[in-house]
């Protein structure tokens, strides 16, 4: 019995000692898992111990999708957090609510809290990407990647190749000399978002009518009217067929796989995605993504933003939203965004962590960060950097329900992307009578 | 049936309530959450909302791939029922005549239900993943077989990974009709027919009939329901949309695409189509049964 009631009785203490703080609490949902959420929680324990008059309480929600579901959930049930991580596919979804009064644009936040951080001082692709049609930046920057081409050196140098490719029409000229080595050419973790969104992003072609969404809202997507990307899937399926390239279902790490085990010479992932290869593959760089010299006419184009940013919730107190600011602001200082780019392999958001970096010449010492910023930096597009189209999670899963069959010879390219097109459609339209 | 009536009084409405308000809550209240989904348009945040109609039922019939995920639930309910049904009777029937040890065989065979889908489904992972899966190169080396690709394949797949664990929930309930058959029964049939096979068919599984139908009916409900968790860890759909179920694809349109319209919908035609299985099987099956 006495055990029993020192047992309470201990409960009891902790219980009264972590409420008698009167910290103001800041609480943020995130949709990373694994280090990555490691590093949002070391993010949140520094911001803690660097002042005593805010607690930022991060939260764990599982995939961006569940934490963007989870997130809506509570809003419906008044419950929301202050900040939550949305991924790029929810983009359009979260800039739309500002007008309803979901969301606090990160301007707006910044005017009326005095944030130090000013919008500027994000990278403008970055920027533009989270922006309302204004231009004002709405999300706050964070985990921000791009699709990147991971090469093994050591199977290159096997095969007697000296440079990596730098474009289609170069991967196509030695992919028959890997193969014949027993190694799979090419993978790539992620169809919709690597070989269709970032497909026109690296070769500056609209992907949606009405501007990619950033004029007018978008109520068709042109992939069976683009030419050049009828060509590229041709190819694709060609590839497959000549065992150039490796289909490994939808899954991201069954993709990735192969590579990290050494099996493959080429994957296409994110620029995020290095932390899990360092160690195991011994000799492999990160370089951009490649591009069709046919289309560009040898012009090199940057992609679209991928990752994350975090939003900031209505309905919450003036004091919190003050802590809110000084912890955005403390992330948006040049030291914690170099430290998050150095843990994680995203791109430097900042203006300022990117000449902290060059200051402190980080990329001589990583060579492995450098990629994703010379790719996202590149210049000339003419197309918006990002797209603006509402369901677009959806339309994803028809692109990816669509490529399977493609690529089986169930049915032929130019179906495959008419399908996607006539859902892609639908999915518009259905989310067009919501706005 | 005779009918029994009682005094009406409104005590029996107090001692009713606390049943009547969590069914209230936990049930009723969410049917009308979802016929009011089903009939208006909201963006993710329910913000926009109005009254649409028919427009989601018109939505979800113009997608093929919701014909895809009705074609899929209804092959994949029927196998999963018979091939589930099938082993879990030969396997009750063998556990039942063996002498020694019976004990050991029961409790082996019916660990399994106490998995749950998920973790199951993670467990067929391992068996039919490219990279280690015995089944997997087993498969592929005798035809070549890829769930990536293949729609054949993937059905394979899924039906293995989901009948695995409803066949002890089948050998439990088999296995209690047949102690429940009385031994006097069984002993009179020796003395008349000699065939083990024959005397199984002719005598103790039209006594069996009742298990039966109900395994039917709960098999079912488990294909359309409970594997969700099995598809979510193992094909997640693929290839195309091949292996969604009706709660898949309701779950990927409502909780990954956020839209509710259409999810709600989905989730009335749903249940639309259990409503007739059931009509079905207790008008014209059960008829045909005799529970004495």
């Amino acid at each position: 019995m006495k055990k029993i009631i020192s047992i309470f009785a201990i409960l009891f203490s902790f219980a009264f000692t972590s409420n008698s703080y009167s910290k103001t609490e800041i609480h943020w949902w995130y949709g990373n898992s694994g280090f990555l959420g490691d590093v949002i929680i070391e993010i949140a324990n520094r911001f803690n111990e660097s002042q005593d008059e805010y607690m930022v309480i991060p939260t764990g929600k599982g995939s961006y999708e569940d934490n963007m579901a989870a997130t809506i959930a509570a809003f419906r049930a008044g419950d929301q957090p202050h900040y939550s991580q949305v991924y790029d596919a929810g983009a359009a979804i979260m800039v739309a609510q500002v007008k309803n009064g979901v969301v606090i644009g990160f301007e707006e936040m910044a005017e009326k809290y005095g944030i130090d951080v000013d919008a500027d001082n994000y990278i403008p692709g970055i920027k533009n990407f989270y922006a309302d049609a204004d231009g004002k930046m709405v999300g706050v920057p964070f985990n921000s990647s791009t699709c990147l081409m991971y090469a093994n050196m050591d199977i290159l140098a096997e095969v007697g190749i000296e440079e990596v490719p730098r474009t289609y029409e170069e991967f196509e000229a030695i992919a028959q000399q890997i193969a014949d080595a027993g190694y799979i050419p090419l993978l790539q973790s992620h169809s919709p978002w690597i070989w269709t969104e970032n497909f026109f992003s690296r070769h500056n072609l609209l992907m949606t009518d009405g501007n990619n969404g950033y004029d007018a809202v978008p109520t068709k997507t042109l992939f069976a009217d683009t030419p050049e990307f009828v060509m590229h899937w041709e190819k694709v399926k060609e590839w497959y067929e000549k065992g150039w390239y490796g289909y490994k279902g939808r899954a991201w790490g069954d993709n990735q796989a192969p590579f990290t085990n050494g099996e493959a010479a080429f994957w296409f992932g994110s620029a995020a995605s290095f932390g899990g290869m360092k160690g195991v593959l011994p000799n492999f760089t990160t370089n951009p993504i490649l591009y069709w010299d046919s289309v560009t006419g040898g012009k090199e184009y940057p992609t679209f933003i991928g990752g994350a940013a975090n939003w900031i919730l209505n309905g919450h107190t003036e004091e919190e939203y003050k802590g809110l600011a000084k912890f955005i602001e403390f992330m948006g200082s040049p030291e914690m965004d170099l430290y998050y780019h150095n843990m994680t392999g995203y791109a430097a958001v900042t203006k300022g962590g990117i000449e902290l970096a060059e200051t402190i010449n980080f990329y001589r010492t990583s060579p492995y960060h450098k990629a994703v910023g010379d790719q996202l930096g590149l210049e000339g597009s003419t197309i918006p950097g990002g797209y603006r189209a509402g369901n677009w999670p959806q339309i994803r899963e028809v692109i990816y329900e669509n490529v399977e069959p493609m690529l089986n010879g169930d049915i032929s390219v130019e179906k495959a992307l008419g399908n996607m097109d006539n859902g892609a459609e639908k999915l518009l339209a259905q989310f067009a009578k919501t706005l | 049936m005779k009918k029994v009536q009682f005094k009406s009084s409104y005590s029996q409405y107090f001692f009713l309530a606390p049943q009547l308000l969590i069914l209230l809550i936990f049930l009723y209240w969410p049917i009308i959450q979802t016929f009011r989904d089903a009939f208006t348009i909201q963006d993710a945040f329910g913000f926009g909302s109005y009254f649409a109609g028919f427009d989601n039922f018109k939505f979800i019939f113009s997608d093929p791939s919701y014909y895809t995920a009705f074609k899929f639930t209804i092959i994949y309910s029927f196998v999963i029922t018979l091939i589930t049904g099938s082993i879990g009777l030969l396997l009750a029937v063998q556990a039942n005549s063996v002498l020694h040890g019976k004990n050991v065989y029961k409790t082996l065979l019916i660990w399994p239900y106490a998995i749950a889908p998920a973790v199951v489904g993670v467990m067929a992972n391992y068996f039919f993943s490219e990279r280690f899966g015995l089944l997997y190169h087993l498969f592929n080396n005798l035809w070549g077989f890829n769930w990536y690709q293949d729609v054949f394949d993937a059905y394979i797949y899924v039906v293995i990974a989901g009948s695995w664990k409803q066949i002890s929930a089948n050998f439990i309930f088999f296995l209690a009709g047949l102690q429940a058959i009385q031994k006097t029964v069984i002993e009179a049939s020796i003395i008349d027919c000699k065939s083990n096979i024959r005397r199984f068919w002719t005598i103790t599984f039209p006594l069996l009939m009742p298990t039966t139908f109900f395994l039917i009916i709960i098999n079912i409900t488990y294909s359309f329901f409970d594997t969700f968790g099995i598809i979510d860890t193992t094909t997640i759909g693929a290839p195309g949309s091949e292996t969604k179920t009706l709660v898949y694809k309701a779950y990927i349109d409502g909780f990954k695409g956020l839209d509710l319209g259409s999810a709600g919908a989905q989730s009335i035609m749903m249940m639309l189509i259990v409503l007739v299985i059931t009509i079905f099987q207790f008008r014209y099956i059960e008829g045909k049964i005799h529970y004495n």
